[in-house]
């Protein structure tokens, strides 16, 4: 029998933001879906019932008009369902194919690595955060987008502010203003290259949107490379982080990676299933149904929690550890279903293929810092918001 | 009701009636047939629906779009000139009594 959804009135968003695992564990083994009091909303943390959530788009929508996700960036296609959002998707497919990204993304992102590795490799100490990861986020989105003149911390920030934007629920006044400035800022950063594509295309997220079958609209064109800012920044940046921090953490394999390079690509996957960048995304229940043991109501809001679904022990066997050699298994960090992550096979190359054994190749004798503990922080979005290394030069 | 045989990697043959209008994808899960993940659901996204179809009758099949031809590439298993993502393979009359051989791995 379905029980109504319980409420679990005694998580805190600041428990959830320092270390969400410990909550996240209780609410698998509580329901199916949970009401967080704090978080103000139904939270879903087994993988079989988000895999059912994915397989059923009819009865758990993306597309939600009350969406603030639509009042900051546009509605973009992460929140369309079915044909609208398969002919944008179309659209931008041709930047993202991993034959282009590895043929034409490559060089571009090798290039990118290695000056920004120079700038601090003879310095014997750094925080990978700022010298490395967020640079190298930023700057192969900046390419992929198709962006001149865009400064990569300007790009950074944008991102950010957007999120924020996203993620306030209308109660900072100040926080609405930032990702509005950003929004206007991202525009005119469109203006000021769209002309140069309509003649030349080429393998930029712009040009794919202007020569699609179905060309984009400058509202979806806007629209949708927001969403690709806001969602295609901090991930590779936190992946390459967590993937670094998990090899570093657990020496033997580290040893067995660095030993055999091909193992950087699972070292990789399971970092973001170990903790995955977008831990949380909404879905919208269409009507009164039943997931799994709880039953839902017409117009509930359901957070998608991977970030607890990848450690679902029904699932993976001692789930709280980077395991670069665990079973294969599926796990759901890119998400699943029609709105399965479109840049999949840029972040695994960026940051399984590149910046991570680059890192360690360079570095060869990089170590974690231990005057000064690297920091994780986020349940929505996570990953090390500081990784403090040294090595020896 | 379209007569479809999936084999294994091991040789073990398993034959099902699938509803035309799915994907062969569709299909082989709705069947519980083994070996074909499908993480992104049939987004042409994750190559883990990769399948060997029956290669003197491919031309029966939905064209193949530039983007699946790219991922097939990516697959895990070697890409042979049967090769499709099988979500992207409509059910159809045309495929009926058709063998499709899944690979080691996805
Ligand atoms: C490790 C890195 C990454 C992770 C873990 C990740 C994760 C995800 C997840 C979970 C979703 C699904 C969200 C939902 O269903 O609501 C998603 C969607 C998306 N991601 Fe990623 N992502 C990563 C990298 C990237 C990159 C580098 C880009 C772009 C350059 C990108 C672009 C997108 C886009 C455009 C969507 C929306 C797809 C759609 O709605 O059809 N992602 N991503
Ligand atoms: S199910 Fe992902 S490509 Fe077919």
């Amino acid at each position: 029998m379905a029980t109504p959804v319980p409420v679990m009135d005694d998580i805190s968003i600041a428990a959830l933001t320092a270390d969400p695992y410990p909550s996240f564990r209780r609410m698998r083994e509580a329901a199916s879906a949970v009401w967080v009091s704090d978080a103000r909303i139904n939270l879903v943390t087994r993988f079989d019932d988000i895999m059912t959530v994915e397989r059923d788009h009819g009865r758990f929508a993306s597309t939600n008009p009350g969406s603030l996700m639509n009042k900051v960036m546009g509605h973009s296609l992460m929140r369309k369902d079915d044909e609208a959002h398969q002919v944008e998707r179309k659209a931008i497919e041709p930047s993202f194919r991993p034959g282009v990204v590895k043929n034409h993304w490559t060089p571009v992102f090798d290039a990118i690595a290695d000056r920004l590795i120079d700038a601090f490799v003879e310095s014997g100490e750094t925080d990978l955060f700022g010298s490395f990861a967020a640079p190298m986020a930023s700057l192969c989105l900046n390419e992929m987008i198709g962006f001149r003149n865009v400064a990569w911390q300007d790009l950074a920030a944008w991102s950010q502010a957007l999120m924020d934007g996203v993620s306030n629920y209308g109660t900072v006044p100040e926080t609405a203003t930032r990702a509005a400035a950003a929004s206007d800022a991202i525009d005119a950063a469109i203006d000021a290259v769209l002309d140069r594509y309509r003649d030349r295309p080429d393998a930029t997220i712009l040009s794919s949107m202007l020569h699609a079958e179905h060309a984009h609209s400058i509202e979806q064109i806007r629209a949708n490379i927001k969403v690709i800012i806001g969602g295609g920044l901090n991930e590779p940046r936190d992946s390459i982080l967590t993937t670094v921090y998990g090899l570093l953490l657990n020496p033997d394999q580290r040893a067995r990676v660095e030993a055999d390079p091909k193992l950087y690509r699972p070292a990789f996957e399971e970092a973001v299933r170990w903790v995955s960048p977008i831990g949380m995304y909404p879905r919208r229940v269409t009507r009164d149904t039943v997931l799994g043991d709880t039953a839902l109501k017409e117009g509930d809001q359901l957070g998608i929690c991977v970030g607890a679904a990848n450690r679902d022990q029904s699932r993976f066997s001692d789930p709280d550890a980077y395991d670069v050699f665990r079973d294969r298994g599926q796990h759901l960090g890119f998400g699943a279903g029609p709105h399965f992550c479109a840049g999949t096979w840029v972040a695994r190359q960026m940051v399984g293929e590149i910046a991570v054994p680059k890192l360690f190749d360079r570095l060869p004798n990089m170590q974690l810092d231990d005057d000064k503990p690297a920091r994780l922080s986020g349940w929505v979005f996570r990953g090390p918001v500081s990784l403090p290394v040294r090595w020896e030069v | 009701m379209v007569r479809i045989t999936f084999i294994q990697p091991d040789g073990s043959r398993r034959e099902i009636e699938a509803e035309p209008g799915d994907s062969v994808m569709q299909a082989a899960l709705a069947h519980n047939v083994e070996g074909i993940t499908a993480e992104c659901n049939g987004s042409a996204a994750c190559a883990t629906c990769h399948a060997y179809f029956q290669e003197d009758r491919l031309g029966g099949l939905d064209a193949m779009a530039e983007h699946e031809n790219d991922m097939l590439d990516f697959a895990a298993c070697e890409r042979r000139s049967g090769s499709r993502l099988s979500c992207q393979v409509k059910v159809t009359d045309a495929l009926d009594g058709m063998t499709v051989t899944l690979p080691e791995m996805q």
